[in-house]
């Protein structure tokens, strides 16, 4: 068990209960190193693995990030969204314009394409921020809409036939590998480990707390407001850079695609059915789609009907989804976030360090 | 004149925006109720309608008759084993519920209809038109423009004068108040549903006869619906009628300007009063 001291903030008078926190438990800890391994095997894995499971591990990479970006606005600030397809898309096409007009270095462009979704979630927010709930998702629909309509009017990104990244020719497909399998590396480790790493600091009380009851967070001191701000503007950035690698992998961008609804479909599944509100969740549901979409969609549209009524039903019988199930029966967490208390033990005297 | 008949197509426009908007101002304007699904089942709608009209070759007003009440079946069912357990303070479970049901819908379209994008035929109606100094003016439109304020007004009617419209709103602002006072809300929520999706029985004839359907074609309907109760205000059944003359009106002075503008100069009109009188044009304050 991993344990820390900690002293509590308390009125002066007031005795300090001696309190041990735990912040990990044995699966959690197996949960980090199979995770570190991972990393390491996805990391590797253009010297020893096959192009087609690279190409899965991408896929598979980007599912995970844009669903866990999503999971914190819906799950965490409560804004739901369906639009982030807008960000997918803007990131894209910033990536491919900067790459090939600009002649900056795709996997330098990758990067600084992310700012382009942080500059448009700004207006997005402040026109939408006052609509509640259901509101706010179908304006964040519309805003997509409009700006894919953009998009398809600009005559410099070639309108509607959409771009192509030649410059990726100048790169054996070993360095693409590496340079693509990098890139989503990174993003696993600034999106869901960013995630992870702000659910388990001072942030993810505050957020937990806004998650539970938005207005009684306010009135513990949490500016809501403010947060919900900046997890839309960051979780933009994060579904921005998903879209970026994506489709740098793809080679290929248009309109039509780059701003498919689909993408808040995929997300909108990977979270609810997974679980809402934990990254476990996220890993489930990204598990499921990602199985669905590769080994079934050969049949047809016919697994979409059963992800969508996988949905249907989740939202009317299970709200937490399959994770939820899984962990009100077994307490397995992978990636916990909260603080367990243990009392002050009899034996034990004297203060916190 | 082409301004003018820019202006006169948008109203006509409108009248198909206003067909989809009622239902919407019903569910979502009063009921506060999301219903993602409801451009999916005007498209379910036209394309049984089509494949009826085209298996048994029967003209659209008897195809009236058979799906307005179809309509009110699907309404009153969805109602009762889908919303009818999401309804509640949050509203993230029934917009989730209908999402997964749009997803579920849209896909067995595409397998049962195929990608394909098909129309109904009329017997002429769809194609006769009026010149009045110049301007055409389709017979068609102008009868979605005439259905579409009628029943604008009947429904504004039931709201107001009758029992059932008492019922409904006394559910819609306080749920268990009203269950006190005798009114059993998700009965009530059931026949409101019903009238809803009712009423996209005929949308989805008229859906058919002006413009060709395919699978795919719902969430854009859902879009402009959605933007319509906007735009009017919400609350009001006459603000999404005039929401929809509002939408219409832009999107064929947009399609004027530029056939690539015609549905952003929705948007955009859309977001400008979303800025600036988020309330909406109908609504007070």
């Amino acid at each position: 068990m991993t344990t820390a001291n900690i002293t509590l903030p308390t009125h002066p008078g007031a005795s300090i209960p001696d309190v041990t926190v735990i912040r990990h438990t044995g699966s959690s800890r197996i949960a980090a190193a199979a995770c570190a391994i991972l990393l390491v095997a996805m990391i590797s894995m253009p010297w020893w693995g096959q192009s087609g499971h690279i190409r899965w591990v991408v896929e598979f990479s980007v599912y995970l990030a844009i669903a866990q970006m999503w999971n914190l606005l819906a799950g965490y600030a409560g804004l739901v969204s369906v639009g982030q397809q807008a960000f997918v898309g803007v990131a894209g096409y910033t990536m491919f314009v900067l790459a090939s007009n600009f002649g900056i270095n795709p996997f330098l462009a990758v990067w600084l394409s992310v700012l382009v979704p942080g500059l448009l979630a700004l207006p997005t927010y402040a026109l939408l921020h006052r609509l509640d709930g259901p509101y706010f998702a179908i304006g964040t629909w519309v805003v997509a809409e409009a700006v894919k309509l953009i998009v398809l009017n600009i005559g410099y990104v070639n309108a509607g036939s959409g771009m192509t990244l030649r410059v990726m020719s100048q790169y054996t497909l070993h360095q693409r590998e590496v340079g693509i399998i990098w890139l989503c590396a990174s993003m696993l480790l600034v999106t869901v480990g960013g995630s992870y790493w702000l659910l388990r600091s001072r942030h993810g009380l505050a957020l937990t707390a806004m998650r539970d009851n938005p207005v009684a967070a306010e009135s513990q001191g949490v500016n809501v407001k403010r947060l919900r701000f900046l997890i839309f503007v960051a979780a933009a950035m994060g579904t921005g850079l998903a879209g970026s690698i994506y489709y740098m992998a793809q080679l290929r961008i248009t309109p039509a695609a780059g701003f498919n609804p689909s993408w808040a479909n995929i997300c909108i599944f990977i979270v609810m059915v997974g679980g809402v509100g934990t990254i476990e969740g996220v890993l489930v549901g990204a598990l499921i789609y990602f199985v669905a979409d590769r080994f079934f969609a050969q049949y047809g549209a016919v697994y979409m009907v059963i992800l969508g009524l996988m949905t249907l039903l989740t939202a009317l019988y299970a709200r937490q989804g399959i994770w939820g199930l899984i962990s009100s029966r077994i307490h397995i967490p992978l990636f916990p976030v909260g603080r367990k208390l243990i009392g002050p033990s009899p034996a034990k005297t004297g203060g916190t360090p | 004149m082409k301004w003018l008949d820019a202006l006169i197509q948008g109203v006509l426009l409108g009248g198909m925006y206003a067909q989809y908007a009622l239902g919407m101002a019903l569910m979502f304007g009063v009921m506060r109720l999301v219903n993602i699904a409801h451009g999916d089942l005007v498209v379910l709608l036209a394309l049984i309608g089509i494949s009826a009209s085209v298996a048994f070759g029967i003209g659209p007003l008897p195809l009236v008759l058979i799906l307005v009440p179809l309509a009110a079946i699907i309404g009153w069912s969805l109602q009762k084993f889908v919303l009818n357990k999401v309804v509640g303070a949050d509203s993230l479970p029934s917009l989730i519920a209908t999402f997964g049901l749009s997803i579920a819908l849209q896909n067995l379209m595409l397998e049962i209809w195929s990608a394909d994008t098909r129309s109904m035929r009329g017997g002429g109606i769809e194609s006769a038109s009026i010149d009045i100094g110049g301007i055409y003016i389709g017979l068609l439109p102008v009868l979605i423009l005439v259905a579409a304020t009628l029943l604008t007004g009947g429904l504004d009617l039931t709201m107001h004068r009758t029992r059932f419209g008492r019922a409904l709103r006394a559910a819609a602002a306080d749920t268990e108040a009203a269950a006190m006072t005798g009114v059993n809300p998700r009965v009530v929520y059931a026949y409101a549903t019903a009238i809803a999706v009712g009423i996209l029985g005929l949308s989805g004839v008229f859906f058919a006869l002006r413009a060709t359907v395919s699978p795919a074609d719902g969430p854009a309907q859902l879009i402009y619906a959605f933007e319509a109760v906007i735009i009017g205000g919400m609350g009001s059944i006459w603000g999404g009628f005039v929401g929809s003359m509002v939408l219409g009106i832009a999107q064929a002075i947009g399609y004027r300007i530029d056939p690539g503008f015609g549905t952003l100069a929705g948007h955009l009109v859309f977001l400008t009063v979303l800025a600036t009188r988020p309330q909406g044009l109908m609504s007070r304050g």
